[in-house]
């Protein structure tokens, strides 16, 4: 493990808060967790105060593991997950990072396809105002001979201030042919149609925003087992930037 | 009720209404006919105040009020509705969660006071029922994954729950097939044929003008009305094109 | 449609099926005279008296080299490069019967052959072969160190273009070249760039004045022949208001058995509503299919969309080199301006490639589109890194990127990086990535029609990266297509 406070130079922290990470410096040891073959895993991060959670899963053959995170709190958070996939596992992930002010929020992701036939999914929504900024740095990396591999990563940013910053880098590893990998990564800013959409049915302006806003994290908690805790953090930080 | 004065109107730097002069009184149903690019969609636009819609000259009264001088969800809950040629796809938002808003938000703005729950879905379940939609349409994102059809009907269900006093539907019978043509007919004449109110239809072809008759007809070529009748001139229309007509 | 397939069928085809490993690996003996092997301070001075430089471009290389010396090589690209022994090269290499420029008939005979032998049109009639009604080119050849060649100038000169050398450009335009030099991509850029200044040979200089559509194409072909020598070419193109100019660029090297290394920079600079439109089908000696030798090819291509409406297109196919390292970027300052990345980039065998673009946007309405179609088979490694950046004050940009890559046999890697930082709420950047392999069904469709597997291979590369192809001028995208397929050759088993 690195002794030292990583520096810019490192590609995994690249657009950190270094002098925050610096405070924070020596990390824990990341959680690690061992989903056994055929278990299922389920785990949901609140991220409120500002803080720096890693976690390594490693999910078994023919395994599932479900991580739902709402990145939201403190000057910087980040949320690193490093998850190794063997046989047919399935690995999902839903997050949604909201900033603010200046925080610097960040979800990192390495998914390493290390076997055959196993699929992931990830989901990432940030929202961002002021002059926060919100990364979302994802590998998949797949393994030599990890075929018949499935992966999708969708990523979607919004910025609602100039000057606030949303930064992404999907990235893939790939080492075998026979693989299915999807990566879709936008960031803009809310449909001027939709918009104007609500408001022409009577919706003032400020809550057609927030309504497209909610619209645009709240899915992503589907199915988690705190979605309504989720969704109600989420909505209540939106609702602190609109 | 509504009085358009020599509308001018841009759409960027280009000029699409150059001197539209129109007035609709309570119970009369207007056609707005036209080729394409006469500016009929940007009339509607320019009335519900869509961005990037600018008005360079002219006036447009509403009830004796400035209506260009409100936002577009003001002029909503002053009792304007448009309904849209191409219907919004909003991912996300269930069509109930966005007409109890709409709707709350337009008598709130009305100092009236809202409707509950309950209340809201008797009103939605009325109207849904009416136009033949699916509760459980109702409760799917607004648009995402309607036919054509489907949501041109949604715009109906909509415009029954809210109520409006004016409703200007822009080229609603596009992409309809003839049951739902009479299907969204009935439903305008049920929701909207009534003493207190009026209608703007804005239509290339007469061909819902059979299920909708209106008082008025306008021609609208190049940005201005250049010709006034009844329903005849729709019929007038069908057959001789507008090309004669709009000279 | 026909006249394309007649195309392929044609060229394509009846290259497809030539067993060559590299066509152009053959070298020429051709009389030659080195500056002393090695890099010290009286390597860049020996290059610039060759030249007969002035004292400022001197001085400019100095500080440069000096700078050199206190860099290291860039380590962050998906690429595994040995320790290259900068004082194991020669970084000057010129033939010994000296041609003047400007008049053909005293190049030397043999050099006139060689490119003769890469079916390069260095005589002015002559019309590239095959192809009905094609567009007269001016070239500038570039044979080891030094410009050979640069056809077409009379008749650019009354145009107001100037075709040159830079060599030429340098001591007949200075106030041009000083205003521009290292004004794109600065001299303390990276690693590779900043050895280029020191040490560049020749290259090619263009200008095109206010108002001028270049009437034929530009193009440079270079050549590295000589043994244990590196090219450093450096070219610069300025469009001045107004202007357009298409510009191609193709490069081959003879098989060697060592690694040659080729740092070249090129600068564009585009002013008030001109456009280039900058073609490259690098096919550079990609080593053997032991991976042994190739050139090794750091190239740093940039291009400033200074004006407004300014607009560059970049288009690429990479099918050489043992090791690709380059990034052709734009900066898009100027209001509503334009940049495009069209890459199609083959590995094969030991091959590897880093390659990419950057669209960094500064001007308010600024547009970019990012095209990567990357196709890896043997042992090889294909990376596309690409970087979207959309600054505070930048209104209403827009961006796409599609980055797909294609697999051939499971030996081989193909890697995505793409980097978007958006400061601007009324950006709208999209990026979409995707992997894939060349089906069964689609393999055994095409040889149920009587295509054997590698011309059945050629055909699937060739639709998947079509998207590119069709952005090449017709002449290069016929040998585009060539290529493609001999590069690919020995892939399928």
């Amino acid at each position: 493990m690195n002794r030292s406070a990583p520096t810019r130079h490192d590609e995994a922290w690249r657009y950190s808060d270094i002098s925050a990470v610096e405070a924070a410096w020596p990390l824990a040891a990341p959680e690690s967790i061992i989903v056994p073959a055929g278990g299922n895993f389920a785990r949901t991060i609140l991220q409120d105060t500002g803080s720096i959670h890693q976690l390594d899963i490693a999910v078994g053959k023919g395994a599932t593991t479900a991580i739902h995170v709402l990145n939201i709190g403190g000057d910087y958070g980040r949320v690193e997950l490093n998850v190794t996939l063997h046989e047919g596992a399935d690995f999902k992930l839903g997050a949604v990072q909201i900033g603010g002010g200046t925080q610097n929020l960040e979800i990192i992701t390495t998914v390493t396809h290390a076997e055959p036939k196993a699929t992931s999914s990830q989901i990432v929504r940030s929202v961002l105002a002021g002059t926060a900024t919100g990364t979302y740095l994802g590998k998949v990396a797949v393994a030599r001979d990890a075929q018949l591999t499935d992966s999708v990563q969708s990523v979607k940013a919004m910025l609602l201030d100039r000057s606030a910053t949303a930064n992404a880098k999907p990235e893939l590893e790939i080492y075998a042919d026979d693989v299915k990998c999807a990566h879709g990564c936008a960031i803009g800013e809310l449909d001027a149609m939709g918009l104007f959409y609500l408001q022409a049915r009577g919706i003032a302006p400020a809550d057609a925003k927030k309504l497209m806003l909610q619209a645009f994290v709240a899915g992503v908690f589907e199915g988690a087992a705190d979605e309504d805790i989720l969704i109600e953090a989420a909505l209540k930080k939106l609702g602190e930037l609109v | 009720m509504l009085q358009i004065t020599n509308l001018h109107a841009n759409v960027g730097d280009k000029p699409i209404l150059k001197g539209l002069t129109l007035s609709l009184n309570a119970g009369e149903i207007h056609a707005i006919m036209g080729p394409n690019g006469a500016g009929k969609s940007t009339l509607g636009y320019v009335l519900s105040g869509r961005p990037g819609y600018e008005v360079t000259e002219g006036s447009v009264t509403f009830n004796g009020n400035d209506l260009l001088a409100l936002e577009p969800h003001e002029r909503a809950a002053a009792g304007l509705f448009l309904g849209f040629q191409y219907p919004v796809e909003i991912p996300g938002v269930s069509n109930v969660q966005f007409l109890r808003e709409a709707l709350n938000a337009q008598r709130k703005n009305r100092s009236e006071a809202p409707l509950s729950g309950a209340e809201f879905l008797k009103v939605a379940r009325e109207q849904a029922g009416a136009l033949g939609m699916d509760m459980d349409m109702l409760k799917r994102p607004v648009n995402v994954g309607f036919s054509g059809g489907e949501k041109k009907r949604n715009e109906m269900v909509q415009m029954g729950i809210i109520n409006p006093a004016l409703a200007i539907l822009d080229e609603t019978d596009s992409g309809l097939d003839i049951d739902a043509l009479r299907t969204v007919g009935d439903g305008i004449n049920r929701i909207m044929r009534k003493p207190d109110k009026a209608v703007l239809l804005i239509t290339h072809y007469q061909r819902l003008l059979d299920y909708v008759k209106p008082d008025f007809v306008h021609v609208l070529a190049d940005g201005r009305i250049t010709r006034t009748g009844g329903a005849e001139l729709a019929l007038e229309l069908e057959r001789d094109g507008y090309k004669e007509l709009a000279a | 449609m026909s006249d394309e397939l007649d195309m392929r069928d044609k060229a394509a085809w009846d290259a497809a099926e030539k067993v060559a490993d590299y066509e152009h690996g053959w070298s020429s003996d051709i009389e030659t005279d080195f500056a002393p092997k090695g890099l010290t301070e009286d390597t860049v001075r020996f290059i610039s008296a060759k030249k007969n430089e002035p004292e400022w471009m001197l001085e400019w290389r100095l500080k440069a080299f000096a700078l050199w010396k206190t860099m290291t090589p860039p380590d962050w690209a998906k690429l595994n490069v040995p320790p290259i022994d900068y004082q194991d090269a020669y970084y000057y290499a010129e033939p010994k019967a000296k041609p003047k420029l400007g008049s053909l008939d005293e190049v030397d005979p043999e050099i006139l052959r060689i490119y003769e032998k890469l079916g390069i049109p260095i005589a002015e009639q002559e019309v590239l072969a095959g192809v009905e009604g094609a567009r007269r080119v001016a070239v500038d050849a570039v044979f080891d160190s030094v410009s050979v060649a640069t056809t077409f100038r009379a008749e650019l000169e009354r145009a107001g273009v100037i075709f040159r050398s830079i060599s030429e450009a340098i001591k007949e335009y200075p106030e041009l070249v000083k205003k521009w030099l290292g004004k794109i991509v600065p001299m303390h850029d990276n690693y590779f760039a900043t050895l280029n200044c020191a040490v560049f040979s020749d290259g090619t200089f263009v200008y095109i004045p206010e108002g001028v559509r270049c009437p034929m194409e530009l193009s440079t072909y270079f050549r590295i022949n000589a043994e244990n020598t590196g090219q450093f070419e450096r070219t610069l193109i300025i469009a001045d208001k107004g202007s357009y100019v298409s510009y191609l660029e193709g490069c081959t090297a003879p098989m060697r058995d060592e690694n040659q290394l080729h740092a070249a920079v090129v600068e564009l600079v585009v002013l008030d509503d001109a456009e280039i439109k900058y073609s490259t089908v690098q096919n550079w000696y990609p080593g053997d299919a032991e991976g042994k030798g190739g050139i090794y090819n750091f190239v740093t291509k940039r291009a400033l969309c200074q004006g407004q409406n300014s607009k560059v297109s970049w288009t690429q196919v990479e099918t050489g080199s043992a090791v690709t390292w380059k990034y052709p970027s734009c900066v898009l300052n100027g209001e509503n301006s334009v940049g495009e990345f069209y890459s199609v980039a083959v590995t094969n065998n030991y091959q590897q490639a880093d390659t990419g673009t950057k669209m960094i946007h500064n001007g308010r309405g600024s547009r970019s589109t990012i095209v990567s179609k990357g196709i890896s088979a043997g042992n090889s490694n294909n990376t596309y890194r690409g970087l979207v950046r959309v600054a505070p004050n930048a209104e209403g940009v827009r961006n796409f990127t599609q980055c797909d890559s294609l697999l051939l046999g499971s030996l081989s890697g193909a890697h995505t990086v793409p980097y978007i930082e958006v400061r601007n709420p009324s950006a709208q950047i999209e990026h979409e990535a995707t992997t894939s392999k060349i089906s069964d069904d689609q393999m055994f469709y095409a040889m149920a029609r009587g295509l054997n597997a590698e011309e059945a291979v050629a055909l699937i590369v060739n639709g998947f990266a079509k998207e590119v192809l069709q952005q090449l001028p017709m002449e290069f995208a016929v040998e585009a297509q060539k290529l493609l397929g001999i590069s690919l050759e020995g892939s399928v088993g």
